[in-house]
């Protein structure tokens, strides 16, 4: 249960924001329904977003910048008119209902990072970058802000930026027994093509161990080669999702659910650019 | 403490704790047809509009919807002024028990109010948020297509 004494505070400028999330106890409040999943007794204060003007999408000549008080479905409505926002949007349409994508942030979402996240695994697969102001203020790519534990620091992340590629083909899933169930995981594929040739490929996967994996040595496997369904069987053995057991699946159950699902993706994506 | 806010275009302060939810402070001061069903963001019987977006009012802390335009069932329609979408509902028998209405209203009434005709697919994605234990939804989304050309075919939006 939240404290009755609970503090609020409305911030008109990023700098007084990232001054009052200083103190211990004080903590952003963007969508809310993380902190309301969570009722923690620690939080004293909250320190809304909502006047810091981050509710913007900027598209420019090669990228796109993505303020942090975006709500899910407003990225989703905005999504049409670019390959790389399609992919994000695909992710994101999938996370829980039309009412919920009204409030979850994508700053809220990025903060916390629940291993359930829809948001991670297409923006690694999509090499985005973040800028984040407070304790190690700069701009980071989403992988690195992740890796590098910055996101235990105090900050508050100002915008996504998203690089502009068109021409590349991808796959997202998220997979849960029940649309309404947490994911156990999260897969995001992207290829560059040249004609049937592999240029670039990134795959990628969340609610590992150490929160998500980039299968590297998969994605240079893949580099060079044409498509071809022969590929499914060589990549298998540069696929290997390490999970922790909970109490409905064990790590060996979701492994091979994650290895099937990984291959069923790259399998659509070589029959439809064939 | 009072906290102003805008509820069915009236002004109104209310009385409230910093820690409640916008579910809390609805029903407490009297707008008892928001409906209290999970609690946690699974059933859309708390749905409001909150700037004509549907949400979840028990995920939404109270305090940070100060002076925004939050909108009921109430404020579609009422029982001896409903909103076409509620006629409808009444007449197609898109409830039993009831409980889960209010909150089925304001998700058709968002959908529609964007999406005056929306596909098979898109009802559902626009009601993937409301659970009726009752109907087996079958009426529910025969409700919003009846709703949906009676809308088009009169050349009017949900209001």
């Amino acid at each position: 249960m939240l404290s009755e004494n609970l503090k609020w505070y409305f911030p008109s400028s990023l700098p007084q924001a990232v001054k009052l999330i200083q103190k211990p106890g004080i903590i952003l409040h963007a969508g809310g329904t993380r902190i309301l999943k969570t009722q923690s007794k620690n939080i004293i204060g909250l320190v809304d977003i909502s006047n810091l003007k981050l509710n913007y999408i900027k598209s420019k000549t090669n990228s796109f910048h993505i303020g942090a008080a975006i709500t899910f479905n407003e990225l989703i409505k905005y999504s049409k008119e670019n390959n790389c926002l399609k992919m994000l949007a695909a992710a994101l349409s999938q996370a829980a209902s039309t009412p919920l994508r009204n409030r979850i942030t994508i700053g809220g979402s990025l903060k916390d990072f629940p291993l359930w996240s829809n948001l991670y695994a297409p923006l690694i697969a999509l090499n985005a970058m973040m800028e984040i102001k407070g304790n190690k203020s700069g701009i980071y790519s989403v992988e690195e802000y992740v890796s590098e534990g910055m996101i235990k620091s105090k900050h508050i992340i100002k915008e996504i930026i998203l690089p502009r590629k068109e021409e590349f083909a991808w796959k997202v899933m998220r997979f849960a027994l029940l649309k309404f169930e947490y994911p156990l995981f999260n897969i995001a594929i992207s290829l560059k093509l040249n004609g049937k040739m592999i240029d670039d490929s990134r795959l990628v996967i969340t609610g590992v161990r150490n929160r998500f994996k980039r299968f590297k040595k998969a994605e240079k496997f893949l580099i060079g080669k044409n498509l071809s369904l022969n590929l499914l069987n060589e990549i298998e053995k540069f696929v290997e999702p390490k999970f922790v057991s909970d109490y409905k699946y064990s790590s060996s159950y979701k492994e091979t659910i994650a290895k099937v699902y990984f291959k069923d993706l790259l399998s659509e994506i070589i029959k439809e650019n064939l | 403490m009072k906290i102003s806010f805008n509820i069915n275009n009236q002004n109104r302060e209310l009385e409230l704790n910093p820690n409640q939810t916008l579910l809390t402070v609805l029903r407490n001061n009297g707008f008892t047809e928001v409906k209290c069903g999970c609690n946690e963001g699974e059933c859309g019987a708390c749905l409001v509009l909150l700037d004509d977006k549907a949400v979840n009012s028990c995920q939404v802390l109270a305090m940070s919807v100060q002076n925004k335009k939050i909108k009921t069932v109430k404020g579609i329609g009422t029982l001896h002024n409903p909103n076409l979408i509620q006629k409808i509902f009444a007449g197609t028998g898109a409830d039993q028990c009831g409980f889960c209405s209010p909150g089925m209203i304001v998700a058709s009434y968002s959908l529609l109010k964007e999406n005056s005709s929306p596909s098979d697919s898109e009802i559902l994605e626009g009601l993937d948020g409301n659970l009726c234990r009752c109907t087996g939804y079958i009426k529910i989304i025969e409700a919003v297509r009846r709703s949906s050309s009676v809308l088009l075919k009169n050349n009017v939006e949900a209001e």
